[in-house]
């Protein structure tokens, strides 16, 4: 598959990332590679193969509706934030 | 031409669950300070990871059942990406590839069934306030668990998506899934709307209204997008897919910005939940907690209350409970309390959260009946029961206490129309009512009325007096 | 460890760990050094031994914190600009348990930026060199841990292992470096790279301190729902005798280290002189573990990584006049360029028209992988294969060259994907003085097993 410069443009619109044209460049290049070798997955047989997300044998793991205590109060995250007003977090505007 | 529109919804409902779908801190943040329900898990700081409330999952067979839907024996959790500060997570937890609710379907009160296509459990997002030159953050609606119904595009009438759409809401409420508070957003509702012409065999091009928190506003919105897109083909123009704004003050529907491409969430299973497998065991243990619903009641107390009544009452799923709850012989009575008299009463809201037990109205309906109460202080009565301090008190003594039991005694009653009837001022009636005069029977009755300081049932009253007159 | 059979004290042992820290400093092991606190601790656990109180089993015994696990000592960044300045409130579970019975961390170690690379060269605060040979690499991502375990700083240090983080480096510095089943350790208070392969583990100078460690940061925790129900100590041991270990055939070809295949048949016929039968494997499946592997761990590094926007904690770019460019701005300056290839490789894979050539593809490849560990495990009872095709490389050498980064992988990425076990071993020495390292793999809850297992290839 050929990474172009639209492609980049459009996987780093989804990454929410700003790449200036040499970044660009650079980046689509190694994509292409990476995305070439990831694509020899194409000639193995995987028709009536189940998909793995996990490997993990439990199910229906849940707990208990109970309020508890946590490890951090609300004062201790919002103090990890630039600004708070009124208790609420700061953000320039939205467009 | 005749255009018909097609009607599909998506329902949002907050669980009413104690805690939040990924954490233990509290869901209700109904007059809290922002940011004071927040887990680390809400705020995404780094290595927290989801733990899944599995009342969240008894609420969702509950509300899946409330609408006649299977519940699916697997499965799962999937992440659903975007950037906005509403989801400090950059994703929302979802169930896009394997919901817990499968196809089903809502009957209207008119009969009219529409199809649910699935229902799936999700985290809610936080709130942002705008201001001129900054936004504001709240992050206390974070994972509140919700439940997103989607129906088939089933639904033909701005008439029936009202009824659909209240519908739900008597149905999440009757399975006790969500306070069902429209004005705090704890259902809301997108809808999508098109319109073809009658013989065409493909849908029209649609248009999405979301975030209605009222069942008028998502009959005006679909009214008003109906209109607008018939005139638009009628003319000969096209519908553009997007997504517009309803205001209810303007009762217009507007377009919005809308990004050039469709978004792309870029859904993945969600690797931190183990999967869920519900065993029909399970599903049936959970489901047999369903109370009757809507269409129960209709049909067990269809020939009772009448059809007005009945939807007026069905909207009050504490009421009808407790028409569930008393002798079937009382329940036409008790429903008419209700409607005529609970609910115009001001405080009827308050009221609705602690009624009377079954007992107390087992007894005023069957005080009414005998006629030992008049039904201006059966009124009375019933109203008194509310209060606080009549808690826990017998009908009939509340009914003693203010002096309103009726003389039903027939020897008593004779005693004191006898001592009417000795008066010299009812000589007089007397004569004319045996000389044929019918009207003067009210006279005189008012009389005994008057010895019996109104405790006396004026209709033996009468019969006794036709007796002794005859 | 030491403290309990020699006659010293915390204070003693943090100090001489402070002082070799410091010694060390060029090869940028650490990305905070806790002095103060480290000393402090010491103090306490020496009066309470000298008030005669109960102390924990790794009483005074200073260890390294890999820079991805949340403890409010110093802050944790991860080795990435964009958590510049986050000071968690919060301690990891492994971390609380560690420190529950008294280990005493005296620093944070550098890493590849988000664990992304298997040479600390990702890393923000510029790489961490070999113990070995200061030109060569530590080996990723747990590059600083490694070297601060095998030049003798610290007894032990603390890894996460995605793809090999923790069993690479170990062998490329010629240490113990375990990582554990899959949901053996909490996750929980550990930045996450991806969920479904993450594992915490160790690096330790010797079996018994690495079982040590392992009893007591194992067990199942309610805050990370993938943890297994406690089962590492209680596991039987069995006997070891009568053993068959497997070596897979498809890793004894000519792309691998002439040294490295060397060293393992050394191993083979040393496990044979002892009476362990040497079964040949076949795992051709094996083969796609490493593109399998590039598929799903970027789509959830992807997706792990969107929380980090500048938004509720850590660096914020100061220039975004707008939501959109806080967004932007913020993680274009806050990630390394190898978090931005995973990241926008994870989000291609995931994508609409990409998900099922690529994502689910891969996840079907995976379960081929796992069916592939189980029949293998029908034949024997554990197999050594060697970690890494190559001992420690050139620092540079392939920083440039992301898919001959990734080739490093190999062997190693097929047991996270497969959720088993993998402890590296120190297997000596190429002909230049380069350490070997050798990793023995088990099936599901192994572990114990497989570390006592190790001594026998002492």
């Amino acid at each position: 598959m050929k990474v172009d410069e639209s492609t980049v443009k459009h996987l780093a619109d989804l990454s929410d990332f700003r790449l200036n044209s040499d970044e660009a460049k650079r980046l689509g290049g190694d994509l292409e590679n990476i995305i070439k070798y990831i694509s020899q997955l194409d000639e193995l047989d995987t028709s009536d193969v189940e998909p793995t997300y996990q490997v993990f044998e439990m199910e229906n793991v849940w707990r208990n509706d109970e309020i508890l205590p946590q490890d951090a109060n609300c004062e201790d995250l919002l103090n990890l934030t630039v600004e708070t007003i009124d208790n609420q977090i700061k953000v320039p505007k939205v467009l | 031409m005749k255009y018909i529109p097609t009607i599909g919804i998506e329902c949002h409902v907050q669980l009413c669950t104690k805690t939040k779908l990924f954490s233990e801190v509290d869901n209700d943040a109904r007059g809290k300070e922002p940011n004071s329900c927040v887990s680390p898990v809400d705020y995404a700081l780094p290595g927290m990871l989801p733990r899944l409330n599995g009342e969240a999952i008894r609420l969702a067979i509950l509300a899946g059942r409330a609408m006649n839907c299977e519940i699916n024996n697997n499965s799962r959790f999937d992440r659903k990406h975007y950037f906005y500060p509403d989801s400090p997570k950059g994703y929302q937890i979802t169930q896009y590839y394997a919901p817990i609710i499968g196809s089903g379907y809502v009957e209207l009160p008119s009969g009219t069934r529409i199809k649910i296509e699935h229902a799936h459990l999700e985290g809610d997002a936080g709130k942002l306030t705008h201001f001129d030159s900054y936004s504001l953050v709240d992050l206390n609606r974070v994972d509140t668990p919700l439940i997103e119904i989607v129906s088939m595009p089933d639904i033909h009438s701005a008439k029936d998506a009202h009824d659909y759409c209240k519908e739900l809401w008597r149905l999440m409420r009757y399975a006790g899934v969500t306070y069902g508070d429209l004005y705090n957003g704890n259902m809301r509702f997108d809808v999508n709307t098109s319109v073809a012409p009658e013989d065409s065999k493909k849908l029209g091009t649609r248009t999405e209204v979301k975030n209605l928190n009222s069942f008028r506003s998502v009959e005006r919105a679909v009214e008003y997008e109906i209109a607008r897109q018939t005139k638009l083909l009628e003319a000969g123009e096209k519908v553009i897919q997007e997504t517009r704004g309803w205001s209810d003050a303007t009762g217009k529907t507007t377009g919005q910005r809308s990004k050039e491409e469709a978004k792309d969430y870029r859904y993945m299973p969600e690797p931190d939940l183990p999967p869920i497998h519900l065993t029909e065991e399970f599903v049936e243990a959970e489901s047999s907690k369903l109370p009757m619903m809507p269409a129960d009641y209709r049909t067990k107390f269809g020939g009772i209350i009448a059809n007005d009544t009945m939807e007026v009452l069905l909207d009050y799923p504490e009421l009808m409970f407790k028409l569930n709850e008393i002798d079937e012989k009382n329940v036409k009575s008790i429903s008419n309390l209700f409607a005529s008299v609970l609910l115009a009463e001001e405080k009827s809201a308050e009221y609705l959260n602690d009624l009377p037990s079954a007992k107390q109205l087992n007894d005023l309906a069957q005080m009414n009946e005998k006629k030992e109460l008049s039904s201006t202080a059966a009124k009375e009565v019933f109203l008194r029961l509310f209060d606080p301090q009549m808690r826990g008190k017998d009908t009939r003594s509340i009914a003693k206490e203010l002096g309103l039991i009726q003389e039903n005694d027939l020897d008593a009653l004779g005693a004191i129309v006898d001592t009417v009837l000795a008066k010299p001022e009812t000589k007089k009636a007397q004569d004319d009512f045996r000389a044929g005069e019918e009207k003067v029977i009210g006279f005189l009755v008012g009389q005994v009325m008057k010895e019996s300081h109104g405790k006396a049932n004026p209709s033996a009253v009468q019969e006794i007096l036709r007796k002794k007159l005859a | 460890m030491k403290i309990a059979d020699k006659k010293t004290t915390a204070t003693e042992l943090v100090k001489t760990a402070l002082k070799k820290a410091k010694e060390y400093a060029d090869y940028n092991i650490f990305t905070f050094i806790d002095e103060d606190g480290a000393l402090k601790r010491a103090a306490e656990i020496d009066a309470a031994i000298a008030r005669g109180e109960k102390v924990g089993k790794l009483a005074g015994v200073p260890y390294a914190l890999k820079d991805n696990f949340l403890s409010p000592r110093g802050e944790t960044t991860a080795s990435a600009h964009i958590l510049q300045g986050f000071k968690s409130p919060i301690t990891a579970t492994a971390v609380a348990k560690l420190e529950a019975e008294g280990a005493i961390m005296i620093g944070r170690t550098n890493l590849d930026a988000f664990a992304h690379g298997s040479s600390t060269e990702n890393s923000y605060f510029g790489p961490t060199h070999n113990a070995v040979d200061f030109e060569r690499v530590a080996g990723g991502s747990s590059g600083g841990s490694a070297v601060a375990v095998a030049l003798d700083i610290v007894e032990f240090a603390t890894g996460t292992d995605t793809g090999g983080s923790i069993r690479q480096p170990a062998s490329f510095n010629g240490v113990y470096g375990l990582k554990p089943t899959y949901g053996c350790i909490s996750r929980y208070g550990v930045v996450a790279m991806a969920s479904s392969t993450d594992c915490i583990g160790f690096f330790s100078k010797t079996p018994e301190d690495m079982d040590l460690l392992m009893s007591i940061a194992s067990g199942q925790d309610p805050k990370d729902m993938t943890t297994l129900p406690d089962y590492y100590s209680e596991a039987p041991r069995g006997s070891l005798s009568k053993l068959r270990i497997g070596v897979i055939k498809e890793f004894d070809n000519e792309s691998v280290d002439a040294d490295i295949r060397k060293a393992l048949k050394e191993k083979c016929e040393t496990l044979k002189k002892k009476g362990y039968e040497i079964v040949e494997l076949e795992m051709p499946a094996l083969k796609y573990a490493l593109a399998a592997y590039y598929i799903i761990v970027p789509a959830e590094v992807a997706s792990n990584l969107s929380r980090y926007d500048g938004v509720r904690y850590g660096f914020r770019s100061k220039e975004s006049e707008n939501l959109n460019d806080l967004y932007l701005n913020t993680r274009s300056e806050g990630f390394m360029p190898e978090n931005k290839r995973r990241i926008m490789i994870g989000n291609f894979v995931l994508s609409s028209g990409f998900y099922d050539a690529y994502f689910l593809k891969a996840a079907k490849a995976r379960t081929l992988i796992v069916q592939e560990y189980e029949k293998a495990f029908l034949k024997c009872d554990f197999i050594l294969t060697p970690v890494s095709p190559n001992p420690a490389f050139k620092l540079g050498e392939k920083v440039n060259d992301p898919v001959a980064m990734y080739l490093e992988d190999l062997m190693s990425v097929s047991l996270n994907l497969a959720g088993v076990p993998g402890l590296a071993i120190p297997a000596g020495k190429t002909n230049s003085g380069l350490p070997v390292g050798l990793q023995l793999v088990g099936p599901r809850r192994s572990d114990k097993k497989l570390i006592e297992f190790s001594k026998e290839l002492i």
